[in-house]
Order: C-alpha cells, then structure tokens, then sequence
C-alpha cells in the first residue's frame, strides 16, 4: 500500500493495485459519519463500438446500453442489490456519463459490509430475457422526463450541433428505438469487455481505518476469478473538422426563450497534464469574461440579453473538446451576435494582471471547499483518475498557470467551429 | 454541541467542527407568510444582495468576493408552513487553508451587516436601475420555473389544493405584483424586516475562541422578539376530492396528489408518520418504487414526501397519459394495504434504518446541520438527534396503522398532453 500525503489540505491518501489489476484509493476523513464508495469503469455512452473480450472484430452495439447496464447490474441472483444495501442501512445509486460508469454507496454503518456489496454486486452479472424487458418501460419513461425539460434540450441540442460522427452527439440513455434493441447477449458482452478489474477503479472515503478497508478488499479481490485482459480496443472516430449544423431552433411548450452558442475545438491534446492545464486555463479564461465579476456580463445584463442563468463552460472529455456559452434571454438572436462578435475579436480583449490573479484566488478557493464534501471528493476523484489525472494535483497547476497560457487559449475560439441552438415558444412560431 | 447565545436582537447558534475547511454562517429572517408580503418579499431577496454602499454594482461585490477566495454570498427565500423565511448565507475558506491570514470571518460579517444597515440608497430608496433588473430577473426566473414541468405541476397541485390558505401562497411571490413594487417600498419593507423580522443566526466551522465578540461588534439589530407561527395541520374546507387535469404539449404526464394527514412537525404522530411515510414511498426500498416502477414498470420517478410544516403529504410521479387510472389504482391499494396493517416487519425496520442513516447524514454538511437546527429551534421541539433516533425506532406497527388510517386524499393535479382523454 502506498501513501500520498498532502499537508497543505490535510489530507492522506492510501493506494494499491489489486493483483487482478483493480486500482483502490482510499481516503479516511475524521469526524465525519458517512462513508462513501464509488467503483467506476470506463465505459460510457460513447463506447459504442468496440473489439469484444475474446473476439477479433469490431462490433457495433445499440445506443444507450452502458445506461441501460447501469440498470441492470443491480439485479443478482439472489435479489436486488438495492434491497441488500437497505438492510444494512445504507443507500446506493449509479451513473453514467459519456466515458464512464458508476456505482455508489453511501453508509452510516456496516461499512465493510458495503464495501463487500459493492465490490460483489458490480463484479457479477445476472441477466434473464425478461428482466431485461421489463426494465424498457422504465428507461423510456426515463429518455421522456428528459424530452420535456427545455433545460436539457437545449444543452444537448448545442452538442449535437457540434458534431457529425462522434457518439457524444447520441443522448446517453439511447432513444426509445435503441432501448427497445437491446437484448441479453449483447449486455453481457459488453459487461465482459469493460467490467474487468483491470479497467476499474474503487474510490473509499470518510469515517474509515485505511490498513484494515485495504485488506478487506484485498481479500475480497484474490477470492475471484478474472480472465486475463489485453487492452480494449475502441473505435477511433475520424470526426471531421466542421460543425454539422450551424444553427438549429426547437419550438417547446415553454414561456422563456433560450440559446446556447457552441464552439467545437478540434486540437484535442494527449497528455494528461497539458490537458489539465488546458481546462483550469480554460475555466479562468471563461471566468474572466463572463462570470458576474466580468465587464461584459454587467454591460450585457444592463442590456437586458442575459439573467442570472447565464454561463459560460468548458467540457473536455476524452477525445472531444467544446465550450458552450448561454442561458435564458428574451431577445436570443441579439445574445447571439453578442457572443459570436466576441468570439470573432476575442484576441482584442485583454486580460488584466489584477483579474487573472483574483480569479485565480476564487479558484483556489473552490477547489479547497471540495474538501469538505465525501461525495464531491469522490466524483472529482474519479473522473480526474480517468483523465490521468490526480486531484490534489490541481491546486499546483492553477498556481503554475500564466497570462500567457491564457492568452495563448484564444487561439482555440475559432468562428469557423461555432453554432448556436435556440429553444423558443411554440406561439412564435406563428411569426 | 450546539451552543446558544442570545445577542442584540438575534440568537446565535454555534456548531463548531474541525471537519469542514469552510466556515458557514447563516442568518435566517422569519415573518408569518401572507398574500400581501410574499412578492416583496422574494424581491427584496435578490435586490439586498446586490450591491452596498462600498460595492454599488453586482460587477463590483463579485469581484470583492473572489478577491476573498470564492467566499459565497446568497439569498434564499423558503416557507415553514405559516411562516416565510429568508435566508441570507455566507461561506468561506478557513485561513488555516490559505497562504496568507485573510480574516475571511470578519470581513464576510461586515458584508452581512453591510446588506441590512449600508445598502445602496438613492432618495429614500434602493437604487432605480437596481431594482429595475432584479424585477426582470425574478420575472424571468418565475417564467422558467413554469417551464420546467416537474416544479410547475407541483406549484399547481399546492396552488388548488391550498386556495384561500396558506397552502396555496407561493413562496416566490406573484409574476404580476412584480412591476408595481418602488424602489421607496422596497427599502422600507426592508427597514420593517430589520425590526420585525425574527432572527436566528447559525455559524458551522472552525470557530475561534471570540467568536461572540466578534459578532457582538459587528452585527446588532433591534431588540425585538417574536414567536411567529410555522408548523401546522392542513385542514381543506372541502369534503370532496378535487381533481384537475390540465393539458400541455408535452410527452411524459406529471401526476401530483396531495393529501391530508392530521399530523405535523409538533405532533406526537410525527415519528410514526416519518416511518410511514418511508414505507409508502420515501425511498427506493418503499412500497410505491417496487410497486409502480419495479413491478409494473409505469414510471422513472415516484414518491411521496411527508411536508411537515404543512401537515400534509404529496405524491409525485412521471407516467404515460394512458396509464393515468391504472397508476392512481395502484398508488390508492398501497395506501389502503398500509391502512389495513399489511406491514411486514422487515419492512418496517429497513425504513427505520434508512432514516436514521439519513440523520446521521445531516452531521457531515453544514447546510443540512443547520437546516435541522432551525427546524427544531422555530417549533421550540428540544430534542437531540439521539432522542430523535430513539423515537423513531420505537414506532409501533399499531401508531402507524393510526396515522395510515388518517390520511386522505384531498386534490390530484395531472399535467398531461393535448390527447388525453378522461375516459380511456
């Protein structure tokens, strides 16, 4: 077991690797009641097509079906993994995202029992023809919540505007159409494929004693059996450099018009800690023009174009970048030109010393209230653990950024790359 | 432990813990909620947070906050049942976590005081353009609340089952009672709070030693107390059950159903309607989730939340517009099963062990200790989480068959599309 300790948080972190391959972290909090378990594999929405464990061909499966996985891996043989997890007290959920998938555990007592359940429920699959239907009705009635909230729309419309072949452009529970595709067989290899030990990793925080968990999973992990693991091979997609689509406007049953501008950035980087650098610069940058303290978001909110729900974000994810800038407006087109315009003459605003170093104060202090917090450690941790990334490595890395990095982020807002989705009431489409 | 003081005008409660590396205060500003106040009061929430006479614009506060590293400052504006609650809070770092010594407490106190006692005023009122933006944004705000269909059918469901009561006044205020509100008004609503207002003041962290020194210098306001009401039963003048369906264009239908329950925050029912209510459809484990989405797989979302300010219950879910009957048959013989005592044992102590991992839960994050806190201190209810706990567990199966039997279903709301037809 290796130890990492970080004085300047207060924090210890313990670490082994599993003989089969599994990666366990574990960080004890004192004083705090809850325990917190989360196991991830990486294998998200976009991992549509892929080689299957054992095969030699690329196979193309149904949209939707690390989702639909999710939901299914809580059913075992001898019932459901929810209901062991209640009678010993404690709560469990799972997510999915589009490059990985997560189990959670939230507990008050029997944390040992819980972390066993985990490790157990996610490491075995049991899957009959019929369970596999019923749990249709219940992921359609899940994609048709989604359909009504303008909210959603209206974000994810912005990313499918942005792409023509990359799967991020598929919602991540599928449609109704490929739910109703998905059967048994396929579940199951995609289980085998990416549910290995090798390709997972187990995170364990809050009231905890670091030798006594670490043995216990070790102990866990040598009483199974994986078959060996090569690494998986995924599709690379060649997506092409251009948007699909330029502008595209939803009418909705709503009273509030919004937009959402999006801008693709094609140069995705590879190392990890350039990636790093890239989203805290990136994040700054985005503060600096248009958080509440920024120039531009007074001068627009006099204006009237922008309300408090106006933001401005930054996703990178494994091999897609974008930003998205936008929010609720009574006069969408107006905003649009707006933020088109800066982005056409971003290198004509400059970054003052006084608001680069004052962000970079707001960051730091937020990234340090993540520490209070088990669940947001544990998603930060993880997500960052995909990326290559340690988490208490950000703080150093935002300390080490300079106007220059930021100056030099400009360059990835090109006009060429940018789109816009609008959601506005149905009766102006009567105009 | 908690510990009281009771100050100039407020009482001040502190929770301190080494675990957090953020200090929290929270000020919670309590008058009985009415018809007449609500809208100026939700407004006066978003403009006193604004700006202040040392930081005139939202650009200029903004900036004062990220230079003290992120420090947040926010309003929120919330009812308990008869009474409506504005909380003002503040968080920020613990300086043993920064480079330098910041003296974050004080200065984010100051601001505090700053919002009540050096707001920006223009002729005897708060500034013009100020409170021209904020209406706009409250209006907006309330218009995209509309738009999201889950949080409307419920404002609905509150809106018709409580008509003429206080149920049925919205926490946020009226759209329409936006505009005519003046800036004159404004501030001397606000004055009126200063006074009127019964305040408790709640601070979670690493608190140093003089603590109540600091905030004696800092922070008074006039001595006055109150005891405004906030826990009550809801009782509906009408006998029948009412029942409104609404069509929009949208693809999942929202049904919404309140009931009466006899039981609120005070009673000595509480703990046994808590547990009740964990079984009918609190969590995952309770009968509405296994029935409704596990078996018949009709729905995503369902269950049922015990408002005990209120003194009522409501049942939500997301179903198709074609199985509207089928889903209110299924959620009516779950209810008269409990009714009739068909509890299992295990049942019964799953729930009870799911809310005590819920208490536990509130320890290890300063908003929901406080939350708790200021549950227990505005009802006068003096009790421990242990008390609390032990209560619950001592739940019989026999009082929650007596609360079961109470509950009755008073108005169903149903939000569903242009299709719809009743009697499919």
């Amino acid at each position: 077991m290796k130890i990492f300790k970080y004085p300047t948080l207060k924090e210890t972190l313990y670490y082994e690797e599993m003989k089969n391959g599994l990666k366990v972290y574990l960080l004890p909090k004192v004083g705090f009641s809850k325990t917190y378990g989360l196991f991830s594999t990486r294998f998200g929405s976009i991992d549509t097509t892929f080689v299957p464990l054992h095969e030699s061909e690329m196979i193309k499966v149904p949209d939707g079906i690390a989702h639909f996985l999710e939901h299914k891996m809580f059913e075992m043989e001898n019932g459901d993994a929810s209901d062991a997890f209640a009678r010993l007290g404690a709560n469990t959920n799972a997510f999915t995202s589009s490059s990985r998938t997560a189990y959670l555990f939230s507990t008050t007592s029997h944390e040992k029992e819980c972390i066993e359940l985990l490790l157990d429920f996610v490491q075995d699959i049991y899957l009959t023809d019929e369970n596999v239907e019923k749990e249709k009705g219940i992921i359609n009635q899940e994609i048709r919540m989604y359909d009504d909230d303008p909210d959603w729309r209206c974000y994810f419309g912005s990313i499918q505007n942005l792409y023509q072949l990359h799967p991020v452009k598929i919602d991540i529970a599928g449609t109704v159409e490929t739910v109703a595709s998905i059967d048994k067989d396929t579940l199951e290899k995609c289980y085998h494929t990416f549910y290995h030990p090798s390709n997972m990793m187990l995170f364990v925080v809050g009231n905890i004693d670091p030798q006594q968990t670490m043995q216990l999973i070790r102990g866990n992990q040598e009483n199974k059996h994986f078959e060996k693991e090569n690494p998986i091979q995924r599709e690379v997609v060649n997506e092409p450099l251009e948007v699909a689509q330029n502008d595209a406007i939803l009418y909705m049953d709503v009273t509030m018009p919004k937009i959402i501008v999006s801008l693709k950035i094609n140069d995705i980087l590879q190392v990890p800690q350039e990636r790093l650098k890239r989203e805290l610069g990136m994040n700054l940058l985005l503060d600096i023009f248009f958080a509440k303290s920024s120039s531009l978001y007074e001068k627009w909110l006099t204006d009237e174009l922008i309300n408090d729900s106006f933001s401005a974000q930054f996703t990178q994810e494994r091999d897609y970048c974008f930003l998205q800038i936008g929010g609720d407006t009574l006069y969408p087109d107006k905003l649009k030109d707006k933020i088109y315009d800066f982005v056409r003459h971003i290198h004509d605003y400059s970054i003052s010393k006084d608001d680069f170093e004052r962000l970079k104060k707001k960051t730091m202090g937020i990234l340090i209230s993540v520490f209070n917090s088990p669940e947001a450690i544990a998603n930060m941790f993880s997500r960052y653990y995909f990326e290559g990334v340690m988490i208490f490595e950000l703080i150093d890395c935002l300390n080490g950024l300079t106007l220059d990095d930021l100056n030099q982020l400009k360059d990835l807002f090109d006009i060429q790359y940018i789109s816009s989705f609008t959601v506005l009431p149905q009766n102006q489409s009567q105009k | 432990m908690e510990n009281v003081y009771q100050m100039s005008g407020y009482t001040l409660h502190l929770i301190p813990t080494q675990k957090f590396k953020t200090m929290t205060i929270s000020l919670r500003l309590q008058s009985p909620l009415s018809k007449e106040t609500t809208t100026m009061r939700t407004l006066l929430t978003f403009v006193m947070m604004a700006a202040t006479q040392d930081y005139p614009s939202t650009k200029s506060l903004a900036r004062y906050l990220d230079e003290n590293y992120g420090a947040s400052l926010s309003t929120h504006i919330t009812t308990k049942g008869k009474s409506h609650v504005i909380n003002v809070t503040t968080s920020f770092v613990n300086d043993a976590y920064l480079p330098t010594k910041e003296n974050l407490l004080e200065k984010q106190l100051q601001l505090l005081s700053d919002l009540f006692y050096r707001p920006l005023i223009v002729d005897n009122g708060f500034d013009e353009t100020i409170v021209q933006l904020k209406k706009k944004e409250l209006k907006e705000k309330l218009q995209a609340n509309k738009d999201d269909k889950f949080s409307y059918s419920l404002d609905k469901l509150f809106e018709y089952m409580g008509r003429d009561q206080v149920l049925g006044i919205p926490s946020t205020g009226y759209e329409n009672e936006i505009q005519k509100i003046t800036p004159q008004q404004l501030y001397q609503y606000m004055k009126k709070c200063i006074v009127e207002d019964e305040k408790h003041i709640y601070v979670v962290g690493d608190i140093p030693e003089n603590i109540v020194d600091i905030f004696q210098r800092l922070l008074q306001f006039p001595e006055q107390y109150y005891d405004y009401p906030s826990a009550y039963i809801f009782q509906s003048p009408r006998h029948e059950l009412l029942e409104v369906i609404e069509k929009q264009d949208i693809t999942q239908s929202k049904l919404n159903l309140g009931y009466q329950i006899q039981c609120d925050f005070t009673s000595p029912q509480h703990y046994a309607f808590t547990v009740f209510n964990a079984i009918f459809g609190g969590f995952s484990q309770s009968r509405l989730f296994q029935v409704v989405r596990e078996k018949h797989s009709l729905c995503y979302y369902i269950s049922s939340s015990y408002d005990a300010f209120n003194g009522m219950m409501i049942v939500n879910a997301g179903i198709e517009q074609k199985d509207y009957q089928k889903t209110l048959d299924l959620i009516h013989q779950q209810l008269s099963d409990l009714q009739n005592g068909n509890v299992r044992e295990e049942e019964m102590k799953i729930a009870k062990m799911m809310l005590t991992n819920a208490l536990k839960k509130t320890n290890d994050e300063a908003s929901s200790m406080i939350a708790l806190a200021y549950n227990r201190d505005i009802t006068h209810v003096r009790e421990t989480s242990e008390e609390y706990i032990e209560k619950l567990m001592n739940v019989t199966l026999g009082e929650i068959v007596d609360v079961a039997k109470k509950v009755k279903l008073d108005t169903i709301y149903f939000l569903t599309g242009k299709e719809f037809h009743e009697n499919i």
